[in-house]
């Protein structure tokens, strides 16, 4: 009896083996048929609130859903739901003209009235928005007629079209959305007049979006877009191996957990195509100046770590050749950025030279130099969700100790680094530029504001001077003047060192080989899906 | 047996209340300000001193950390345990369906390794030693000591993209259970059906299994009375692995997209959402507190001798 139930088990499992075996060739392939004229996203988190005057939600969802009066564009700024525009003399009244015959989502016609109702709302929660100098500086907002709205700002500001130009906060929700007439604490809908409707959402599984038939700029192409939240990167990289999802691109945390390996494979398959934009961000090292009793603060040793960092072999082992070395902060591509600056590459000998002259002496060779008894020691914070930070850390940590410099890492979670950064409690910490359309001018104002830059540029010796540079820029009304103030101000904190650049980010999409029309918009959270089109076979 | 039920369920209000002050109080040693997480959790991008401020006075985070912690108590007893911290919506919204999924997960998980492990555990007794007996238990080590990610990694390519009979994640039919399910199954039941085994062989030694088979009972019925008798000692073991496995699901939600309590758990903890935080071990602590009591009512009906002392 004892033989015959060891017979029975392995009965079982031999035929289950067998049933694993066959059955393969009948697998129907309706799944990827089905799905060919339509895009299922992977996406790492749920899209989340999809209210656009506050913060919680994913960006790229926000893009499709609402849009600005206008559009920040390679070109410069382009009209979008304002037709044309005129600014007073004074650079204190913006007259929008609105395009007419646009409706929002649920029907409600979007026209000035709706303009101020939504501005009004944004600016009632101001404090949320502190980081858009704008929020500050608006005065009141009218409506002139039916198609036609003023916005009065307290002094001339010249961003002001930029910033209105971004997914958030200033765009535009049917005021029918609106719980007791405000936006701050929620909305009974997510009408926007932009090309896409949301029509469903399983919080923390999917989301679906169908094109906006009667959008002003015509049906967007690719009809219905599924937004599929896959939190691991190795679930995400199998599904879409199978095709049950189809597109990825990279988030601000790089990748929605692709790496470039996964990628390299999907195209080798065959079914994908890998497309790149231009460099977007800039990866650095805040270098903390104002921390007197840290190395950090005297700028020989910055520059020496700039100086000792192989940012071309970082670029080709950690990268993969996809994100360039960076030389400067911002990418000569950005606005204002593309000015004259001393060229640091990578140099060791001249960052040893660099570090006997300031006084920092090893007293063995390939030991830790010292200055006046104190370490050459500093303390480097990267994001422990972040594998690309950890090796590039790690990399930095073997290439500084060849000089003489003690790296110590430590990983923490990203909201710990952000507390670190606004309590100026660190020596180098990883962080990254906002993007093109936010660069140079939301970036450069960070630098002065105490939540951002305020530790890292603050123990300079120029720091005042900067300080006013950057007040005086952004509100200056000519443009030879804005060009001469930035050029400063970006040779200051080159000259400091106190910004060290790494690697260029940029988006990278992974999409079906029959997708045409992908393009980019000037930032890396949202695409322009409804440019997108399939081939016909 | 109702005294004793009303005697457990009255311990287990103390015990909540201190589960719940441990979890406040470990809350309170984090370096980080809280309202300042919660901002960040918000994605607010840039967060001035004026506005941590606000949002303290909005959030009740500027009282005393005492009185705090009584209002959360008092509106707790009313059955209203607030508001996210991050989203704004009710606990109970973001709970609830996260609480249900992970439930499934669990009970489907929890059925799989008890049929898995009483009939391996039998079929090992009985083989002790030989070869079947070896070849089982030297396979669920190696799958037991494998880490749950890459055994999942493993069977989602095989199962999933290779064969392509079921899909790689999600929470779509009865086929998205089959794959999480049997990660958690493979991991839990590599190490219970060794429980049952030793249970069973250590029964199979007893007096009575001799007695009956010199008194020429059949060899089945003997074993019915092995089995029933060796389960005794694992049930409060399968009891409790109700409530590990709804505390335990981190990584195999994580991989398979599920859309659980371990998931909101984590993003709740990152983002010092304390409400939701303060919810959810409330609910892990009941769910320990009622299977343990199931588990005693379980093995007081299996045991007579247990009956008499409760």
């Amino acid at each position: 009896m004892k033989k015959a139930q060891a017979g029975w088990l392995w009965g079982a499992i031999v035929s289950l083996l067998v049933l694993a075996g066959c059955g393969n060739e009948n697998a129907a392939p309706s799944e990827p048929e089905k799905q060919a004229r339509e895009l299922v996203m992977a996406v790492s988190k749920d899209i989340k609130d999809m209210n656009p005057h506050l913060y919680t939600g994913s960006m790229f969802a926000q893009g499709m859903l609402y849009e600005s009066l206008v559009e920040n564009t390679e070109a410069g700024i382009k009209p979008l739901l304002a037709e044309s525009w005129e600014i007073s003399g004074d650079g204190k009244v913006y007259t929008f003209h609105l395009r007419k015959n646009v409706t929002f989502h649920d029907g409600a016609p979007f026209n000035a009235d709706a303009v101020k109702k939504n501005i009004e709302a944004v600016q009632h929660n101001a404090a949320k928005h502190s980081w858009i100098k704008l929020s500050t500086k608006i005065a009141s907002c009218n409506v002139v007629d039916e198609h036609t709205v003023e916005l009065v700002l307290t002094e001339p500001y010249y961003p002001t079209l930029v910033e209105l130009s971004m997914t958030r906060p200033y765009v535009f929700v049917s005021p029918k959305n609106f719980i007791e007439g405000e936006t701050k604490d929620g909305l009974n809908g997510y009408s926007g007049t932009g090309p896409y409707k949301l029509v469903e959402h399983k919080a923390e599984q999917s989301a679906v979006f169908e094109a906006n038939e009667q959008y002003w700029g015509g049906a967007p192409a690719v009809k219905k877009i599924t937004a599929k939240v896959l939190p691991a990167g190795e679930t995400t990289y199998l599904a879409l191996q199978k095709g049950e999802v189809n597109f990825a691109f990279t988030d601000d945390r790089g990748a929605n957990n692709l790496d470039v390996e996964a990628m390299n494979q999907l195209e080798q398959s065959g079914k994908y195509q890998i497309v790149r934009s231009q460099p977007m961000n800039t990866n650095f090292l805040a270098a903390n100046s104002s921390k007197k009793e840290s190395p950090v603060h005297d700028r020989a040793v910055r520059e020496a770590l700039w100086y000792a960092m192989d940012r071309e072999l970082i670029s080709k082992q950690i990268f993969a050749g996809t994100e360039p070395p960076a030389d400067t902060l911002f990418s000569s591509n950005v606005n204002y950025a593309n000015v004259e600056l001393k060229q640091r590459e990578y140099a060791p000998e001249k960052a040893k030279q660099l570090l006997e002259e300031a006084g920092w002496l090893a007293e063995q060779a390939g030991g830790v130099r010292k200055k006046n008894g104190a370490v050459l020691a500093m303390k480097l914070y990267y994001d422990v969700n972040s594998s690309a930070q950890k090796t590039e850390a790690e990399w930095m940590q073997d290439q500084l100790k060849g000089i003489g410099i003690q790296l110590d890492l430590i990983g923490e979670e990203s909201s710990s680094i952000a507390s670190r950064r606004s309590s100026g409690d660190y020596d180098l910490l990883f962080n990254q530029t906002w993007g093109l359309a936010y660069d140079p001018q939301s970036t450069i104002a960070a630098f002065t504001s105490k939540s951002s830059y305020y530790y890292t540029t603050s123990g300079i010796a120029q720091a005042e001077e900067l300080y006013k540079k950057i007040n005086d820029v952004m509100v200056s009304t000519e443009e030879q003047a804005r060009k001469s103030l930035y050029r400063d101000i970006l040779n200051i904190v080159h000259e400091e060192a106190v910004f060290i650049p790494l690697t260029n980010g940029s988006v990278t999409i992974v999409a079906p080989k029959a997708l045409q029309g992908i393009s980019f918009k000037q930032t890396q959270y949202e695409l322009p899906f409804e440019r997108m089109s399939f081939a016909t076979k | 047996m109702g005294r004793y039920l009303l005697k457990r369920l009255l311990i287990s209000i103390p015990l909540l209340v201190l589960v719940s002050f441990c979890t406040f109080c470990l809350m309170q040693f984090s370096p980080l300000d809280p309202a300042e997480v919660v901002l960040q959790a918000q994605g607010v991008p840039q967060i001035t001193p004026e506005l941590v401020a606000q949002t303290k006075a909005e959030l009740g985070m500027d009282k005393p950390f005492i009185v705090r912690y009584l209002d959360w108590l008092l509106s707790c007893l009313q059955l209203d345990f607030g508001h996210s911290y991050v989203t704004g919506k009710s606990v109970w919204s973001l709970l609830g369906p996260a609480f249900v999924n992970t439930l499934k997960l669990t009970l489907v998980s929890v059925a799989a390794i008890l049929v898995l492990s009483v009939a391996l555990g039998v079929i090992c007794a009985l083989q002790a030693g030989k070869r079947t007996d070896q070849a089982v238990r030297a396979v669920s080590f190696l799958l037991a000591s494998l880490p749950p990610y890459l055994l999942a990694a493993i069977l989602v390519w095989y199962f999933a993209v290779k064969l392509d009979w079921l899909p790689t994640s999600g929470m779509d039919s009865y086929k998205s259970y089959l794959l999480p399910v049997a990660v958690t199954t493979i991991g839990y039941a590599g190490i219970y059906f060794r429980m049952v085994r030793s249970a069973v062989l250590g029964n199979l030694h007893e007096e009575y299994v001799r007695y009956s088979r010199a008194c020429g009972l059949p060899e089945r019925k003997i074993m019915l009375h092995v089995i029933r008798n060796s389960l005794q000692v694992t049930t409060a073991v399968f009891c409790m692995a109700i409530p590990v496995i709804l505390g335990g699901t981190v990584v195999v939600e994580n991989v398979f997209a599920w859309p659980g309590l371990g998931t909101l758990s984590v993003k709740a903890i990152m983002s010092r959402d304390f409400p939701l935080i303060q919810a959810y071990v409330l609910v892990l602590a009941v769910a320990f507190i009622l299977f343990n009591t199931v588990s005693d009512v379980l093995q007081a009906a299996l045991n007579p001798k247990l009956r008499e002392e409760l």
